[in-house]
Parts: structure tokens; sequence; C-alpha cells
């Protein structure tokens, strides 16, 4: 028998090499004289007559003091430690070794040099299970084998026949020795159609002779995530590490000659469990991902639609491939585990699926911070923080916030401290979709203004961060709205909160009024402080470009309580953002009105507001350039005699860009570039219409392009 | 004031080693009561019509404690309910807890649910044994049940009672299993908008109600998870809700006597103070009946008028004036812990004990609520 087995490897370990030259003879001449090269080349190459001495070697030749044989074997051995072995190379040695010709002995020396050099032939790998099951084989070589498959196992090049031949394969699980290590292999190939009741009876039978063995649980796992109804088991915790590595005896080989021949393919045996021992808090865990037991019954058999459980999904072709076809998990929450998962909970369009996640998202939300049932969420902020992270990022991946993160921060803001877990609070706060503006008082307004006037100048600059980042987001998610609107006919049909457009208006002038009356007081209570200033104006850059920038009909001046403070800070940077954002504001009122005027519309930008921006130019003009103080319909008013008494001559200058104080260095730099020679600065000297000019051109220079926009628009 | 000086017997009890459990108020509380003066979100109608499918802006509706109620009627359950399960229902004392609506419940399949949770109470019994499904018997025999008649409300799903059995370990073969462990879900009266805007898939049984060993409840609880995607919560009894049975029980005691009010406050001082406050069932029938005749209405109809939460608080600040009259000790500085009175018992921690089926219906409604406003959503 062994014999008539050895013919036929014979003839099928070739197709390899036929394959090659056929495929070349077909090609052009030149390749064709290359090829032929090769192939003379090749039966002068010593290995290569190693090769074939192996393949052709008669059964039954004596080892012992066969000198050709130990001179192959040392040969091919060096290459495989050096290069590692050709596919046809494994295919010839592997055919050898199984098939014992020259005995045990070689089979495992041979065994132990099977370094593949790119990939491994899943028929040599086939046929090398036949020879298991002649059964002549050494128990100690077959568990060598066994390891040396776990091993190259990513590197076979198709595992469709070995799949096909997994009841063989499954029958070596009642040999002792084999069946940790079949167990593992059986765990690679195992599809659901794999999973049959005789196997599970099998197996169970198995566990109760050898107890509770980690290798047969993992296999039995498998099987229930593709066969839920089959069986039910649990895996104790510390067990949760795997299949043990099986692959010592040729690691370190096959990483040297991966790595010399720089190959891609890498020899990672998929571990089946992740390790996770730390102890997790309770409320903040994940849910693992498992299949439903309980399936919807079929009404109609005739719509028996082949679904595919999540879990069974390995990769993103796979999720593709198998799109309309998903069974959602059992719990929606564990989508947030992974992130092939969240491509998938992007489409999922199952009102209840997404009604499961938030209910779950909310508990877990309001049991760790609000119930705070298990000793209060301060012993693990970690756990904490990470949870948020993982949710943020989540929310940022499908650019939505979830309504329980929404109902979760309405209650959580109430009681609040400010500080804990800040910067996460704050971002998903400013995820929050946009609140009508009926309610928008009592549920954000009321408790971030108690925070607010309550906390750090560093909260309240975040406070306005994140406010503005909410605005953006409501003014981008305007934006997108009307953009459907305008393709879609039936206007209103999916408005994403049922919100109409002077609603939604209402809504952002609250939320821009809010900030205003916030950031009046803020600057007062904090004297001024530049990095709340900055904050707060870089929340007016997104205000004053709600025309252009987000097409949106409603245009927010600044209240007096911001203007003023930035018209008259020290730091230049704050006076060149402001004379941006009144020129972006220019900008934008003036396209509103050219659109008023186009398209014959009843003007939607309210006369007040252009009236508050002349007025606001207006000051700006005169403070800045005019080098006039008191105007009589200025916001602030201080009477001439206060003004004399305070003993500044001229002060109706001061605040000119000469003499502000945010410009003064500026001057005297300039006046030191202008008139090097002279020795006392007289900043009046540059009021002169050609210094003035250069002094202009030097100020736009320095960087001041808000400025020189301001300038140049008005 | 009130002329019920007789007979009211009082303790004050150190509780020697309450030093730290005591002090701590419990950090729930402010959240809850702040949770009753706030509206809710009730968010799902709005996901219906959402196009932006994560978020939606709530529909707004205000979801708190009914500020009055029915006063409890005397219930004719004894004819809906069978007497075994009402025995089940009365002979314990639950825990409670609330949980969110479950995914994919079904009514017709409690028996394919009674062969997967005793399953997986083996398998999670004996980790790291796989158990074949439809096997052999496990030591667990677990059943689901319906309890016929336990509804109020056209909205209510049907109450579910579930068993465990078991056999002790080294029991004889031919002794049969005993109960070890039972828990129900049920909902009474529950809040008609927020079953309705609920979609069909799911059944909302908010309370929770078990006794035996916490590992099977937990196991339990895992089981329910896992399986219909729901969440398990503690749920206290707040001290409104205390205070709403105080009252109600009160005002039983012409049809049933109560025999005793007894009321358990602790004060957070050091060491911690313990009140035990009993008053005498006919005194407190006499506060009570004054507070309800004040408003001189009469009784419109045959159920009574309904009671109204401004009359449960003065009903508990007159008891609380009458021991700060003979002890100078104002109870309102601490937390209410437990009322009980032979009709039942409740305990802040979430314990509660019916002992009277004619009022079961009136103090489960009253824990649906409490059970309903836990929800996340």
């Amino acid at each position: 028998m062994a014999a008539t087995l050895n013919l036929s490897g014979l003839t099928d370990s070739d197709p390899g090499l036929n394959d090659q030259s056929a495929s070349s003879r077909s090609s052009n001449r030149s390749l064709r004289i290359a090829e032929r090269d090769r192939r003379k080349n090749e039966a002068e190459d010593p290995f290569a007559l190693a090769l074939k001495y192996f393949s052709d070697v008669e059964a039954g030749t004596p080892v012992i003091g066969n000198d050709q044989f130990e001179n192959n074997l040392v040969l091919v051995e060096t290459v495989a430690y050096s290069k590692g072995l050709p596919p046809e190379g494994i295919s010839i040695m592997l055919e050898f070794a199984m098939s014992l010709r020259m005995g045990n002995s070689p089979c495992v020396r041979v065994l132990k040099c099977l370094i593949p050099a790119t990939v491994v032939p899943q028929e040599a790998v086939v046929r090398a299970v036949v020879w298991l099951c002649v059964g002549k084989i050494p128990i100690s070589s077959q568990v060598l084998f066994i390891k040396w498959v776990l091993t190259v196992f990513d590197l076979i090049d198709a595992k469709d026949q070995l799949r096909a031949i997994y009841g063989f394969i499954f029958n070596f699980v009642t040999e002792e020795n084999l069946c940790p290590f079949i167990c593992h292999l059986l765990y690679l190939l195992t599809r659901k159609e794999s999973v049959q009741i005789f196997r599970v009876r099998k197996l169970l039978e198995l566990q109760s002779k050898l107890g509770r063995q980690p290798f047969l649980l993992y296999l039995l796992s498998l099987y229930r995530v593709f066969c839920p109804e089959l069986v039910t088991l649990s895996i104790p915790s510390r067990m949760r590490s795997g299949f043990r590595n099986h692959n010592s005896p040729w690691k370190s080989a096959l990483i040297a000659v991966q790595k010399k021949n720089g190959s891609q393919v890498s020899p990672t045996i998929s571990l089946p469990f992740m390790t996770n021992s730390r102890k997790r808090h309770r409320h903040l865990e994940i849910p693992k991902l498992c299949s439903v037991v309980n399936k919807p019954a079929q009404t109609e058999p005739s719509f028996s639609r082949k679904v595919v459980p999540f879990m069974q999904l390995n990769s993103f072709t796979e999720l593709l491939e198998n799109l309309h076809r998903i069974e959602l998990p059992a719990q929606m929450g564990s989508l947030l585990a992974s992130s092939m998962a969240l491509h998938y909970l992007d489409c999922v369009q199952d009102e209840s699926a997404l009604l499961r996640l938030n209910f779950w998202l909310g508990y877990t939300l309001h049991e760790e911070f609000l119930f705070n049932s298990d000793g209060g969420a301060s012993q693990d902020l970690d756990e904490a923080q990470q949870f948020l992270n993982k949710l943020l990022f989540t929310q940022d991946f499908l650019q939505e916030g979830f309504s329980a993160t929404e109902a979760f921060l309405y209650k959580f803001l109430r009681v609040w401290d400010g500080s804990l877990l800040r910067p996460q609070i704050l971002s998903l706060l400013s995820n929050i979709p946009v609140v009508p503006s009926l309610k928008i008082g009592r549920l954000l307004f009321e408790p971030l203004m108690q925070l607010f006037f309550t906390s750090s100048v560093f909260f309240k600059c975040g406070l306005i961060e994140c406010l503005n980042n909410m605005l953006s987001k409501w003014l981008s998610w305007h934006t997108v709205y009307a953009l459907e609107d305008d393709l879609d006919i039936s206007l209103n049909s999916h408005t994403s909160i049922n919100m109409t457009l002077s609603e939604f208006k209402d809504s952002v002038m609250e939320l821009v009024h809010f900030v205003g009356r916030l950031a009046s007081v803020g600057l007062q209570l904090e004297s001024y402080h530049s990095l709340l200033l900055s904050f707060i104006l870089d929340f007016y850059e997104t205000v004053c470009d709600t025309f252009v920038k987000y097409e949106l009909p409603l245009i927010v001046m600044p209240p007096a309580g911001v203007f003023y403070p930035a018209l008259f800070a020290t730091e230049p940077v704050s006076v060149d953002r402001l004379a941006y954002i009144m020129y972006r504001y220019k900008v934008n009122l003036t396209s509103a009105k050219l659109d008023i005027k186009q398209k014959m519309k009843a003007s939607h930008i309210s006369r007040q507001t252009f009236y508050e921006f002349n007025h606001y130019k207006a000051i700006m003009v005169n403070c800045l350039w005019n080098s006039k103080m008191s105007e009589p319909d200025m916001g602030l008013q201080l009477k001439e005699e206060l003004l004399c008494k305070s003993n500044i001559p001229e002060y109706w200058k001061s605040f000119d860009l000469i003499n502000h104080p945010a410009f003064m260095s500026c001057a005297i730099d300039f006046h030191r570039k202008c008139w090097p020679r002279k020795r006392n600065v007289d900043l009046n000297s540059i009021k002169l219409s050609r210094p003035w000019t250069w002094y202009l051109q030097y100020l736009y220079s320095q960087g001041y392009n808000g400025l020189k926009q301001f300038v140049s628009s008005m | 004031m009130f002329k019920f000086v007789s007979g009211f017997y009082c303790s004050i009890v150190n509780m020697e080693r309450g030093h730290s459990s005591g002090v701590k108020t419990p950090p729930t509380r402010g959240v809850v009561q702040k949770s009753k003066n706030k509206t809710y979100q009730q968010s799902y109608r709005s996901c219906l019509r959402a196009s932006s499918r994560f978020a939606l802006t709530p529909a707004l509706t205000a979801r708190r404690l009914n500020t009055s109620r029915r006063a409890p009627r005397l219930h004719n359950i004894t004819e809906k309910v069978r007497p075994e399960h009402l025995d089940i229902l009365m002979k314990t004392e639950w825990k409670l807890a609330y949980v969110t609506p479950l995914y994919q419940f079904r009514h017709t399949q409690l028996q394919s649910y009674s062969r997967q949770l005793s399953e997986f109470i083996a398998a999670e019994k004996q980790q790291g044994l796989a158990v074949e499904v439809e096997g052999l018997q496990s030591s667990f025999r677990v059943s689901f049940s319906v309890v016929p008649g336990m509804t109020e409300a056209d909205d209510d799903a049907e109450t579910v009672l579930i068993q465990i059995h078991s056999k002790p370990m080294f029991a004889r073969q031919d002794k049969p299993q005993k109960p070890v462990w039972s828990g129900w879900l049920t909902c009474i009266n529950g809040n008609p908008d927020y079953l309705q805007s609920l979609p069909q898939d799911f059944i909302c049984l908010p309370l929770f109600g078990s006794s035996g060993s916490e590992v099977l409840t937990r196991l339990v609880q895992s089981w329910f998870q896992q399986t219909f995607d729901c969440c398990f919560g503690c749920l206290e009894i707040s001290e409104t809700c205390l205070h709403w049975l105080a009252a109600l029980w009160t005002n039983c005691h012409s049809e049933s006597s109560i025999q005793r009010l007894k009321l358990i406050w602790t004060i957070p001082v050091k060491p911690v103070l313990q009140v035990t406050y009993t008053v005498n069932p006919q005194d407190a029938w006499d506060l009570w009946s004054d507070i309800r005749k004040e408003p001189g209405e009469e009784n419109e109809g045959e159920d009574g008028r309904s009671v109204d939460i401004e009359e449960v608080t003065r009903f508990i600040q007159g008891l609380k004036n009458h021991f700060y009259k003979h002890f100078k000790l104002d109870l309102s500085a601490g937390p209410l812990q437990q009322v009980s009175t032979a009709l039942g018992s409740a305990k802040y921690s979430g314990r509660i004990k019916i002992s009277s089926s004619r009022y079961m219906i009136t103090t489960l409604t009253l824990l649906t609520e409490g059970a309903l406003l836990k929800m996340p959503i």
C-alpha cells in the first residue's frame, strides 16, 4: 500500500514545477530562454539534485552508513536554515518524511528543518495528513507534524482542501497525545458547517474523561459561536489565555529566514482570546460579542434568508460581502468594542437596534456617574476616562451623538462639579444636537451658568471652547441638511429633529446670546484675562460667518461687554482679531443684503443688526483711525470733565493706532526704524500722511492681517 | 394640635458599629430627589421620526412620580390571580431592581427560556465545563411562568414569575428538588405614554423582584442581559416613596388593621443614631383622617377621593412634629430608612414585603413608577 501511495506521491508533488514551465512556455521567447537557463542551472544545482534524491529514493534504503543520503540531507538542512525551502522543496521533503521511506529517524530530522521560504503548498499538507491516517508513524512524530502545521498555518497557500478533510482531522482528537494540538488545528479550520451535533457530543465526552482542558473549551467555545443552540458554556476568567504556542521548534529559525527574505507573511498564530486579566468596573464593561440564541421565529419558510451572525465576520471585506444579511449581536453594546463594528453601526437602520444600544449606553452612564451604586466613580477614574474616550471616539466616528448621552448629560450637568473628567464631559457636551429654544435654557444654560461663574478661568475657557464647537456642529448640521433639502422635493420630510428653520434660528440665537452674556460677565470677573478673551474671540469668529460659511440667514453682533474689552485690549492680537471679525461681519452683511435684493425676499436680518454693526464700525474707525473718543451715541458715555480730570493730555488720542496700549510698542519700533537718528520719540510725527501710510504698511508686515482686511474694506 | 399623645412608643438606639455606614448619606439621594424636580426626556418618540439616528431631541415629556394617586381600593385580586401565585408573592421579602425594556421577549416562549436559563446556570456554576444544549438533567431546574391577572392597565405586560429548584449536593437521590430562588418581573399601571412609545419588539417589565442567593440573582440577571439585551440596576425605594407607602397603608386602616406604623430613621451623628418610631395604629389613623378631612370635601363616589402628595407630606410632617415636641429632635435631619405596618414593609435599600394581597396592586403601582423613573431614556 505504501508503495502505491508513494508512486502517486511522486506524480503529485511535481505539478508545481510543471505548472511553472507550462506558464513560462506560453509567454514570450526571451522568457523562455531565461527559463531554459534557469532549468539548466537547476540541473547542476546541488540543492536541486538533493531534492531529486529525496523524491526518487527507494523505500527501504538503509540510513546507516549511507553517505549520499547524509550529504544530501545536510545540504537541504543548510539551505532550509539559511534561506528556507521553496514550496516544491517543502512538498518533496514532507512527502519523504511522512512516507517513512527510510524509517522514523530521518522523518523527525526532516520535519525539524521544514522552514518554508515563502508559502507551504496545501496539497503537501493534505497528503501528509493522508499519511497520518495510514497510522504507521510513531506518535511523537505525529505530534511534531501537527505542531509544524500549526506553526506554518498562516503560510499555507489555501485552506479549502484542508477544510474538506475536517472530519478526518477531527478523528484524531481521540488520540490522547495529539488532542491538544488537533483541537488547535480544528480551531483554526472550523467553519459553521463543520459544527455538527455528533462532534459536539464527542468533545463533551472527551471533556468528561479529560476534565476541563483549555483546548477542548476553546474549541467548544468556537462551536458555540457558530451554533449557540448546540452547546452552552462559560469560560472561567483565569483560563482565558488561549492555546499555548506550539511553534517553538521552528519559531526562531522561521523568523530569521523570513527576516532575511524580507517576506511579508508573518507566522502569527491567531490567538483566540485576548488576555484581559484586569478586573473591570462592572458597569463600564462593554459586553462581549455573542450571537443571538433565540432566533425570531421565521413566519414564512420561503423567506428564510440566510443570515450571518456578526461575530463570524473577521475582516472588513467579509463585512462588505455580507452587509445585507448580517445578524445583529445579542447585545448591541458590544458593537462599540471594535472599529469594524462601528463601520457596520453606521449603516444600521433598525430603530430597535439603536434603541437597544441607547438603553445600554444610558444605563451604563447613569449607573456609573449618577446612581453610583457601587461606591462612586472616583475609585476607577482611569476606567471611566477610557470608557468616555471610547464613547467620544465612537461619536466622532459616526459624526453624531447618541441620545442616551444627551439625556445623561442634561442630568449630569446639574450634579457635576466642573472638574471630574472635564475634557471628556465638555467634548461630549459639544456633541449634543440642536436643543429646541424653549428647553435650552432649563436644560443647558441654567446648569452651565452656575458652573461657569463658580469655576476657574480655565474652566471658563474650556466651556466657551465647548460651546463654540457645539455651535459649529449645529451650523454644519444645518448646511448639510439644507443642501439635502434642495435635492429633496418634499421639504422638511427628513429634518433630523422636526425643526423648522425659524426654530433652528431661535436655538442658535439663544446659544449665541447666552455665550455673549457669559463672556461679558466672565471677562469682568476675570479682569479681562487675555486667554479667556482669545477663546471668546474664537467663538465670534464662528458667529460672524454664519451667513456666508453656513448659509444661515442669521447674524448676531457681539455685546458691548465683548466688543469694548477686545477693542481696548492690551495685546495687539486681540484687537487684530476683532478687526478681522468686524471685516467678516461686513462681508456677511453685504452678501445678505445682496441676497435679499436678488431674491426679492423679505429681509431675514433685522435692521437692528445693521445698525449695531455700523455703530461698532464707526467707533472702531474713530478710535483707531480718527483719534476721536467721544461720539454722541457711543455705547459707553463718560463725562468730559471726568476725562479731563484724569490729566491725560489729549485723551481722545489714547486709542488710535499709535497710542493704543496694544500698538504703542509697534509705533515706537516703527519710529526708530523710520528716523533712526531722532533721539526723542515723537509719536505724533507718524500721524503725518506719509509716515502714516508707511506705518500701516509696517503694521501689516507684522502680520496684523485682520487690521489690513478691516481697513481695506472700510 | 394632634390628639394622639397616648400610646406611642419610641426607641432610640445607638448603632454601635454604624459609624461609617450611617454618617455617609447615600450618594444617590441628591440625584434621585433632583430627578423629581426635573422633567425627563422621553426620547424614543422622536427616535422613530428622526433621520439623525443616534441623536434625537427628546420629546421632553415630563416623567415624575405622580403627585396624586387613587386611594387603594379593595382589590379583588384573589379573584383574578391564583392563590398559589399570591402565596409566592406574599411569602417573602423581595429585593428590587429596575430593568430596561426586554428586546424580543415572548411570553409564548417561556418553556424554552426555562431550559436555556437552567443550562446557563449549570454552565456558569461549573465554569469551564461545556454543557450540551438539550442534554441531560442539570442540577438546577428553572421554571418560567405567567402570573395571569397580575396586570392593571391595558398596556401592562403580563407578570412573569421565575423559580429555580435545586437539590442539595449531598441529598439523597429520591429527595425532591427544593425551591432555592424566585423572582418576578412586572409592570403595574405603567406610564402609558412611555409604554406606547416603545417599538413592538420591546416588552417593558421594569420592576424586578428577587429573593434567594445573590449569586443566583446575578446569574439570572446576566442571562437576561445576554438574551434580551437589557440592563439591571438597583432600585432603592426613595424617601418620597416611603412616605407614600406610610400614608397609603395608614389610609387602609379602617378596612384592614395595620396593627402598628413603624418608621425608622437614621440620624447622621457620631455614633449614628437610629430612631425607631412606632405609632399606635388608631393614632396614626386619627392624624391621617384629620388631614384628609381638612379640604372639607366628602368622598366622591365609591373609589374614594384620590390622595395628594401634599396630604402625604403633611402626614409625615405631623408625625415628625409630634416627635420633636417630645424629644426635641427633628427627624428631617436624617433619611427615613424603613416603613412597616402589618400590610407590608419597605426599606430604603430596595427591599419590600407585601403582606396583604389586597394592597398589592397599589404598592406595585408605586414601585413600577419608581422603576420607570430610573430608566435611562
